[in-house]
């Protein structure tokens, strides 16, 4: 009997549908992040000045430096993707670096952050914390879990696409199979976007 | 154990041997039979729990446990029949096994993952089964982990928390498979309105898997800093508000409901027309509806909080959104009904069941509309009515389309016929002890008798008696069932490629099929998916 | 593959449009938050606006949503329109208690 081959195999690479996966994936991330919105919008709603006044305790310019950051990191990683679609492989490599690098100054920021609020005591379970009033102790606690999660996924995109550096340099990912720079493009860009909520809702309360 | 050797191909048992070729499979047919065989594995772990329950209730007092052992046993029956049955059991089995062939196709979208997600589920199920001999043994909460108990109790909650965390990314990684699959892999030619039934059933189902599950496994983990810190998040006690968990909770859980019951919908909608030998009456409604069902019940987690201290007005508008569920339901359920109108019916054990379902589906269905109507749910909450009304909808709902697909695709899957005889006395004897079980339950909760109690006052003693006795009748019916099932694997006839006469894609194939699925092309019907001629 | 799905490049320009748009948007944010306390409580309204604005950039064109088929804009829609109406139906049972 002569082999009969489907012409749409669940085997063979296909583009399209490694997209609608990372895409259904990106979903799946808002609407983690989202439980722990919707956590906030509710202990804010309850607790609108406890709220104000723990804000004060956050360091905006550091904040506002941050945001930068990130979103010039979006800019470089969604340049690559074109470079390289481009045939600029050489670009497209620098433009993959420079956005692990700005990933890097993105966590030191936030480890001095981190740092200087541990040092105050205000990580739950320390001893001020426990002192703070109940309103101010969640601000922080939400504080440190969602942009704790959040640094989390900044360190997995930097892997991810520390990743793509390699595949590309050995030419396993290029212009016509780029797929994988692609999505690590939009886990990165998504990274972005949750920052872009956690920015105005812990560090703009004033 | 020799399967049918068809002369002349290599069906997918063949293609490979040895364990290695099964745990680690690519094959969406064999993790498909992973997944049977240990989700089938734990629902038996259940039902024996479930069993020791109804035998402590024989009486009232203490029988054979103490009340912290019932607590427990329920929990710990919960766990399992919800995270490690009810939720895998139709998409994670028969979409896996037959999501690819009946749209053409030979493997699902992203095959690794599949196997991945299997892989997740097993270790999901060893940090629950872990609770049972770490520590101070299995948590006694219930399966919801209400707070402030799941935050203060010393049993094992954080590691039956993290069991269904894992569980939950095992789910997320299938339905994110099965709607690439579904946009991506359809064979030439069959457009969305082309696919069978069970598809849309699957492909709704996925999406609240997607949707759903990210949102409990956050809440979960705010669970376990909850009891590490002590944060005051859910636990009035230091200023949290344990309502915000129940909000959190229902707006997985209500949605997961969903996940249970839409894909045994669409089992229902492929049998029928295939021993009615028509079309389906209702296609699109049928198929809309499902969407129609997963998106409204995304709205609707509040009903399950009436009684809790929700404000007034969120009850009154949870209670209206609970009501629009019941349409799409209805439409289905009209339309099946309308399918067996006037059809050529064959009475055959799979139609046995999807009937079964039908009729306890509705009992549920409308024992539903009691729970969710506002004010004759502060009469029932938390009473045996919603008990009685869960398993309804569950177990003979889903749990029926469940052996109702086992016996629908068992000569498909394994190429053999089971004796069709002892089918039906099995599913008599099932169909009688599942409502002598479960409908004593409605009555002694509309008497007002509460859940989750070891012990009952003297007066709901005849009923909670009927009911014990009704389990083991069912559990009579289980054995019988898998009893012949088993011989039917093991020394059954031959079945052939269509036993049935079924029209679906996966009847053109081999039983069982082929590694790729399809050793010449696959013909698609003219005229939709159940052209009969 | 169709003809339509052939992959579109995206000049750096745009790119860097985008960027600037963003970094102008982030300035106002911080600029109303810090100068504009007498916004009182539409602070947090015209933040969120704001960060929604942003986020519509970020998916529009960096993620390529502008280039993609509509199936993928039907999908974000319909899972922004889900997790807004899990937000507003859990608020409305704290407003009203």
């Amino acid at each position: 009997m002569e082999q009969y081959v489907l012409p749409n195999s669940g085997h063979s690479s296909n583009p399209e549908a490694s997209k609608l996966g990372m895409w259904l994936f990106l979903f799946t991330e808002l609407l983690l992040f989202g439980g722990l919105f919707l956590v906030y919008m509710v202990y804010r709603a309850l607790n609108p000045e406890a709220f104000l006044i723990a804000s004060y305790e956050l360091n905006i310019t550091m904040g506002t430096i941050n945001t930068v950051v990130l979103l010039t990191s979006s800019l470089t990683i969604a340049m690559s993707i074109s470079a390289l679609q481009k045939g600029k492989k050489g670009l497209a490599l620098y433009l993959m670096l420079a956005t692990i690098a700005f990933s890097l100054i993105f966590m030191v920021i936030k480890f001095f952050e981190w740092n200087a609020k541990i040092h105050h005591g205000l990580f739950p379970g320390m001893e001020h914390y426990q002192s703070l009033p109940h309103g101010e102790s969640l601000f922080f606690f939400l504080y440190f879990f969602m942009t704790g999660l959040h640094a989390l996924h900044v360190i997995i995109g930097a892997i991810f696409i520390g990743i793509v550096v390699v595949k590309v340099g050995t030419d396993e990912v290029t212009g016509d199979q780029g797929t994988l720079l692609e999505n690590s493009g939009l886990y990165w860009h998504l990274v972005d976007i949750i920052w872009i909520y956690l920015f105005p809702l812990f560090y703009l309360i004033h | 154990m020799s399967t049918a050797t068809d002369s002349g191909y290599v069906n997918f048992f063949q293609a490979k041997k040895g364990l290695a070729s099964w745990i680690f499979t690519l094959d969406h047919k064999r993790i498909g039979l992973l997944y049977f065989y240990s989700v089938l594995a734990f629902f038996l772990v259940g039902v024996l729990l479930g069993f020791l329950m109804r035998l402590e209730l024989i009486a009232p007092g203490e029988t054979i446990m103490k009340a912290t052992q019932y607590n427990q046993v329920f929990t710990l029956h919960g766990v399992i029949m919800i995270f490690l049955f009810i939720i895998p059991v139709i998409p994670a089995i028969f979409g896996n096994f037959f999501l690819p062939i009946m749209i053409g196709t030979d493997d699902v979208a992203f095959p690794k993952l599949n196997l991945l997600s299997w892989w997740l589920y097993i270790l999901g199920a060893l940090f629950a089964l872990s609770t049972l001999v770490v520590g101070e043994g299995p948590a006694d909460t219930g399966w919801t982990f209400y707070a402030p108990y799941s935050v203060k109790t010393g049993t094992n909650v954080t590691l039956a928390v993290l069991a269904a965390f894992i569980l939950g990314f095992s789910s997320i990684l299938t339905g994110l498979n099965f709607i690439v699959t579904i946009h991506r892999l359809r064979f030439p030619g069959m457009k969305w309105f082309d696919m069978p039934l069970f598809m849309w059933g699957l492909y709704a189902t996925s999406w609240i898997q997607l949707l759903a599950t990210p949102v409990i496994g956050i809440t979960l983990l705010m669970i376990i800093a909850e009891r590490t810190f002590g944060i005051g998040l859910f636990d009035p006690a230091i200023g949290g508000d344990p309502i915000l968990y129940q909000h959190l909770f229902w707006i997985y859980s209500h949605p997961a409901v969903y996940i249970m019951v839409l894909p045994a919908m669409g089992i229902v909608s492929e049998i029928i027309p295939t021993f009615t030998n028509r079309t389906i009456f209702g296609y699109k409604a049928i198929a809309i509806s499902s969407l129609a069902i997963a998106f409204v019940g995304y709205f609707v987690w509040g009903h399950h909080m009436f009684t809790s201290g929700m404000s007034g007005p969120a009850r009154i508008i949870f209670s209206l959104l609970t009501f629009l569920v019941a349409i799409p339901s209805a439409i289905k359920v009209f339309n099946w009904v309308a399918t067996l109108y006037k059809g050529s019916i064959e009475i055959k054990p799979p139609l046995l069941y999807a009937m079964a379902f039908i009729f306890q589906f509705s009992i549920g269905g409308l024992t539903g509309l009691v729970n969710g109507a506002l004010a004759a749910n502060v009469h029932v909450h938390d009473t045996y009515f919603v008990v009685g009304h869960f398993h309804y909808v569950m177990f003979g709902g889903t749990g029926f389309a469940f052996f109702g697909a086992m016996h629908y695709w068992f000569p498909k899957i394994w190429g053999k016929m089971y004796n069709i005889k002892r089918a039906n006395i099995a599913f008599a004897i099932l169909f009688a002890g599942f409502n002598l079980l479960y409908f004593p339950m409605l009555i002694v909760g509309i008497m007002g008798m509460p859940r989750r109690y070891y012990d009952y006052l003297p007066e709901f003693t005849t009923m909670n008696v009927i009911s014990t006795v009704g389990s083991w009748v069912l559990i009579i019916g289980l054995i019988m069932m898998l009893w012949n099932l088993i011989n039917g694997y093991r020394k059954g006839k031959i079945a052939g490629n269509n036993p049935w006469g079924g029209v679906t894609l996966e009847w053109q194939t081999k039983s069982p099929p082929p590694l790729p699925n399809f050793l010449k092309k696959p013909e698609l019907p003219e005229d939709g998916p159940y052209t009969f001629k | 593959m169709k003809a339509e799905e052939i992959q579109h490049i995206t000049s750096f320009r745009e790119h860097f449009g985008t960027w600037l748009a963003l970094i102008i948007l982030t300035v106002m944010t911080v600029t109303i938050s810090v100068f504009g306390a007498d916004l009182l409580s539409l602070t947090v309204v015209t933040a969120l606006a704001i960060a929604t604005t942003k986020a519509i950039v970020v998916g529009y064109y960096f993620m390529h949503l502008k280039y993609e088929s509509r199936i993928y804009l039907l999908m974000v829609g319909v899972v922004m329109l889900l997790f807004i109406v899990f937000l507003v139906l859990t608020i409305f049972d704290y407003v009203f208690r």
